[in-house]
């Protein structure tokens, strides 16, 4: 099966050392490791926000290391999706615009939706992740987990292959990360393959493998396999235990 | 502690307290400038007046004079404490050579006289009364760097050879707009040369302390004493003197207003800026328990700094500039005593300009609510500032271009053909002034015939002037100046009503209806050809010449009453006009190209006007550069988020760019229109108001609309362009993950 990502011999400034790995499409991948490890790094070089200093990056046939900033920009604004632990958002648009921006700026040239379109796309995405009604609310007019899903939705309007997520669920009270993670792992089953950067060993659990990572290199790989119901505990001690072993 | 504070502040926002304290230094410099430059002026004309004890009324008269008259008059009259006549050779200009230059196409009056013997002195280039052997001369000021000129050069008079012995200062004739030019010669050489011109008469009155010119003048005119020729006082002389270079200085004063507004608008801006940057630095200092009056002051000291500093640095830059820029003051009227009082003046300037700084500076730190600073919703906030920023962009066009367009204005409208109408001279193309000889009437007739047989004449217009004894309605009788003929074949410019179309109408210039107490509608009593007419105001227009004091009427005059008279021509082919008017010339009339007239009388000013124009424009250039660049690069820097945010989600930097570069310039775009229109309306009314006193009424701006409508837009529109380009450059930098990191 063609790879959806592959990584070989990245390496950042003094921060990363020969990182190579790849994802399956539709694979959830957890990158798991001390604070300062690297793993934000890894992902924005991965995601062309940042050059690494060698080492080539592809999605799909595309030579992300090899494309200008503009093109970089261009493969995140269609084919990428990004979730971040601040949950950034334009102050000055409310949610549902804030939804739509990368829609809109996609939605350029020829063969363009009508606005009546994508803002039926931004609705059923806001309806799935359970946030109607918050439409013309204003960024600081709601609840840190809506705005989390809120941002999630804004990831996924252009129907991303990758999903990016650097500790999505960190900025949130235990519940609300439960609830995100469960979107999270929703649109993963539909068919989003996703690369996320956690924390929790319980959220861990439920990825398909895990990337553990220690001062900028892989130390070691836990597969996991599509997770079933029934099974949770056991997945959960069994990264637990390794995790134990990583000295975590 | 506190100065360690200012001074890493100082130290952390370099860019911030550089521009500060440019802002400031470039406001006290122009301010201190004027006020440097205009005490000099004014010191400098002043002291020159005094030494050569310049007349307060001066009455020229061509024709028989008798003395005895005048000194009766000068007798019972108290004011007067002193009298002289003067008298002024008056040379053919096509028989004077300067230094190999022919003053064929001079249009002043050039003339020998001697020294005089009690006031009205000439005095050289140190201000003494110089001593002339016979065979030398000395020669207006003014013709040195026109003519090129050194001491030792010759100068020709028809056969005879005179050396340059020294250059003059005329305190009363040393202007451009003075229409004579007086040569002195050792008493000899004069009465040797005297039948080579025509011998005219200044009739000079020296009035004691506190008394009122007007009388003196008044009663002269009635008592129907000597008066063929214009009279002049001392305060129109005073204002000749000072008109071309107090226009620069009139010019550098506009910019220095236009700069300490821009410069108020910065520095609270920045201010502004630096309250939101300090914002967490604040609220710390109030929770070691620092109270809201101490940081401000805080805060305030910093400005006392920078404005100590920006007041120095001003002072320092004009007093460099100041040398240059006097120079031609300095030669004309030679230097003025009054350095400790300019001095003085400047400090005033620049004190004036950093106090209005610091308390624009203080109300700003007054109206800051520091604890809503301190709990703003950073967002909402943001966006109300970027709005104000871009606000300020395009108030800074505004602001330049009403600076560039003003002098610009001034400029073309001097320099158009038309505003000789403003000075009460008919738009036409050639004038012939017949001043002299037997009979003018005669000289006139011969003229008139000629030209009417004349295939190159389009039009032509005869206009003889006599001096008319007139009786107002409350009984009071005077002499007026009038001009008779046809005045609408080349009208000038009435503020209002018509010219004079019917027997009994008259028009009045309007210093005179303003003296005469008469506006349109009413009636006086003029004898016209012997007979008594009622004659009513018809119109009232702008004249400068003859000190602004005249009158027209339709009737034409005979003969015996005409002191001179004018005839105006416009030419068919205006290209032949130079053999057209030498062939005129040889029949007994003075034949001058009124655009040569107007470029020999506002030359100089032009020549200066030019100069502040073009420094306007430089400086409103360097303006609007710096500010549009610096304002944002500030909106980028405080949108970084945002911009990095966008970057994350696939917005290029050109997308990012673009956006922010169309609302630089449509703010300036905007700014740059309402400066047009202000520097337009609210500019005429400010020239006007200075115009105004001089006889000139109703101006109007003569606009080149290719150079408002094209050029000053370009020029701004175009910096503005560069600048925004290079001011959202900084976009580029701004990396995709900062957003994701939370700096800082
Ligand atoms: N802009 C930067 N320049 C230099 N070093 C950086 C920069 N950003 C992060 N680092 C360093 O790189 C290492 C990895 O950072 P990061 O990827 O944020 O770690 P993690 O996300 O695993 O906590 C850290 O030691 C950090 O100090
Ligand atoms: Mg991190």
């Amino acid at each position: 099966m063609k790879k959806l990502l592959r990584i070989e011999g990245m390496t950042k400034g003094q921060i990363l050392h020969q990182i190579t790995f790849d994802m399956e499409p539709g694979e959830m991948v957890a990158v798991m490791g001390p604070s300062g490890s690297g793993k934000s790094t890894l992902l924005y070089n991965v995601a062309g926000m940042d050059q690494p200093t060698s080492g080539q990056v592809w999605l799909g046939d595309e030579e992300i290391t090899k494309l200008s900033e503009d093109d970089k920009a261009r493969l995140r604004l269609h084919r990428m999706g990004f979730v971040f632990q601040q949950m950034n958002m334009m102050g000055n648009l409310n949610l549902i615009d804030n939804i739509l921006l990368p829609a809109t700026q996609a939605n350029r040239g020829r063969g363009r939706k009508s606005k009546e379109e994508l803002n039926l796309r931004a609705r059923r995405l806001m309806e799935k992740l359970g946030i109607t009604g918050l439409e013309k609310r204003k960024v600081n007019q709601v609840s840190g987990g809506q705005l989390q899903r809120a941002c999630i939705c804004r990831s996924m309007i252009n129907g991303p292959e990758i999903l990016f997520a650097d500790e999505p669920t960190g900025a949130l009270n235990k519940s609300a990360a439960t609830e995100v993670m469960g979107e999270l792992v929703k649109l993963n089953r539909e068919g989003t393959s996703i690369l996320m950067v956690t924390h929790d060993s319980r959220i861990a659990s439920s990825c398909d493998r895990i990337i553990y990572l220690l001062d900028g290199q892989i130390s070691a790989e836990l597969t996991l396999g599509k997770s079933v119901s029934g099974v949770e505990k056991r997945r959960e001690e069994k990264v637990a235990r390794w995790l134990m072993e990583m000295g975590w | 502690m506190l100065k360690k504070l200012i001074w890493n502040d100082v130290r952390q926002n370099k860019l911030l307290s550089t521009t500060t304290v440019f802002f400031m230094a470039v406001s006290a410099m122009m301010l201190a400038l004027t006020a440097l430059l205009f005490s000099s002026l004014l010191g400098s004309v002043n002291g020159l007046m005094e030494q050569a004890q310049t007349p307060d009324l001066v009455q020229m008269h061509t024709g028989a004079l008798d003395e005895q008259e005048i000194a009766q008059f000068a007798g019972e009259r108290q004011e007067i404490s002193q009298w002289q006549i003067c008298r002024f050779l008056n040379l053919d200009n096509s028989e004077i050579t300067l230094g190999g230059h022919s003053l064929l196409d001079s249009t002043q009056d050039n003339g020998l006289c001697i020294q005089s013997e009690r006031f009205d002195y000439l005095l050289d280039m140190d201000n003494n009364r110089p001593g002339v052997l016979s065979g030398q001369v000395y020669v207006p000021i003014c013709y040195r760097t026109r003519y090129d000129l050194n001491i030792g050069d010759t100068m020709r008079v028809g056969s005879e050879t005179f050396t340059v012995a020294g250059f003059l200062r005329d305190a009363q004739m040393n202007s451009m707009m003075a229409s004579s030019k007086r040569f002195l010669v050792s008493e000899w050489d004069y009465e040797r040369l005297k039948p080579c011109g025509e011998e005219e008469y200044l009739i000079e009155f020296l009035l004691k302390d506190g008394a009122d010119t007007n009388t003196v003048s008044a009663a002269y005119t009635r008592q129907r004493l000597p008066a063929d020729g214009p009279a002049i006082t001392k305060p129109l002389i005073r204002m000749m003197n000072a008109l071309s270079d107090g226009t620069t200085i009139f010019v550098i004063f506009l910019a220095a207003v236009v700069m300490l507004l821009v410069s108020l608008l910065c520095i609270r801006f920045i201010l502004s800026i630096r309250m939101e940057r300090d914002k967490r630095e604040v609220g710390m200092l109030k929770a070691l328990g620092i109270g809201r009056g101490e940081i401000k002051r805080l805060y305030f000291s910093k400005y006392i700094l920078f404005s100590v500093c920006g007041g120095l640095l001003g002072l320092g830059a004009s007093a460099i500039l100041q040398g240059s820029l006097e120079q031609q003051i300095r030669e004309l009227y030679g230097a003025s005593d009054t350095g400790a009082q300019a001095a003085v003046l400047a400090l005033c300037a620049v004190a004036a300009a950093e106090v209005l700084i610091l308390l624009s500076v203080w109300h700003s730190l007054k109206k800051t609510d520091w604890l809503s600073a301190l709990s703003a919703l950073f967002p909402v906030r943001e966006q109300k500032q970027n709005r104000r920023r871009y606000l300020l962009i395009g108030s800074v066009a505004a602001a330049c271009t009403f600076l560039m367009l003003l002098p610009q204005n001034l400029y073309s409208t001097l320099s158009s053909p038309t505003f000789v109408t403003y000075m009460g001279i008919g738009n036409a193309d050639i004038r012939m002034d017949i001043r002299q000889g037997a009979d003018i009437s005669l000289t006139t007739a011969r003229l008139a015939a000629a030209l009417e047989q004349d295939g190159q004449v389009e039009r032509y217009a005869v206009l003889q002037t006599g001096s008319l004894p007139a009786v107002l309605s409350d009984g009071t009788t005077c002499n007026l100046i009038v001009e008779m003929g046809d005045h609408t074949i080349f009208p000038v410019r009435y503020s209002e009503g018509t010219p004079p179309v019917l027997d009994n109408e008259i028009a009045l210039s309007s210093l005179n209806a303003k003296e005469l107490g008469l506006s349109v509608g009413d009636t006086l009593q003029l004898r016209i050809n012997g007979a008594e007419t009622r004659c009513s105001v018809c119109g009232i227009y702008s004249d400068i010449t003859n000190g602004g004091k005249t009158a027209k009427i339709s009737s034409s005059a005979n003969n015996s009453s005409v002191i001179w008279s004018v005839l105006y021509i416009s030419l068919k082919d205006r290209s032949a006009s130079a053999r057209w008017m030498e062939a005129y010339s040889q029949m007994g009339a003075d034949v001058t190209d009124i655009e040569n007239y107007v470029r020999d009388t506002y030359g100089p000013t032009l020549v200066q006007l030019g100069l502040a124009s073009r420094g306007a424009t430089l400086i409103a250039v360097l303006v609007a550069f710096v500010v549009t660049m610096l304002f944002l690069r500030l909106i980028v820097e405080r949108n970084r988020d945002a911009i990095s945010l966008q970057k994350a989600l696939g917005f290029t930097s050109r997308d990012i760019g673009r956006a922010y570069c169309l609302k630089g310039f449509l703010s300036a775009a905007a700014g740059v229109i309402s400066g047009l229109a202000l520097g337009s309306l609210l500019g005429e009314s400010l020239c006007g108001l200075v115009l105004k006193s001089l006889g000139a009424d109703s101006f109007r701006f003569i606009i080149r609309w290719e150079i408002l409508l094209v050029g000053i837009p370009a020029i701004i529109l175009g910096t503005t362009i560069l600048a925004v380009l290079m001011g959202t450059a900084e976009v580029q930098s701004v990396k995709a993950y900062e957003c994701c990191t939370g700096r800082e």
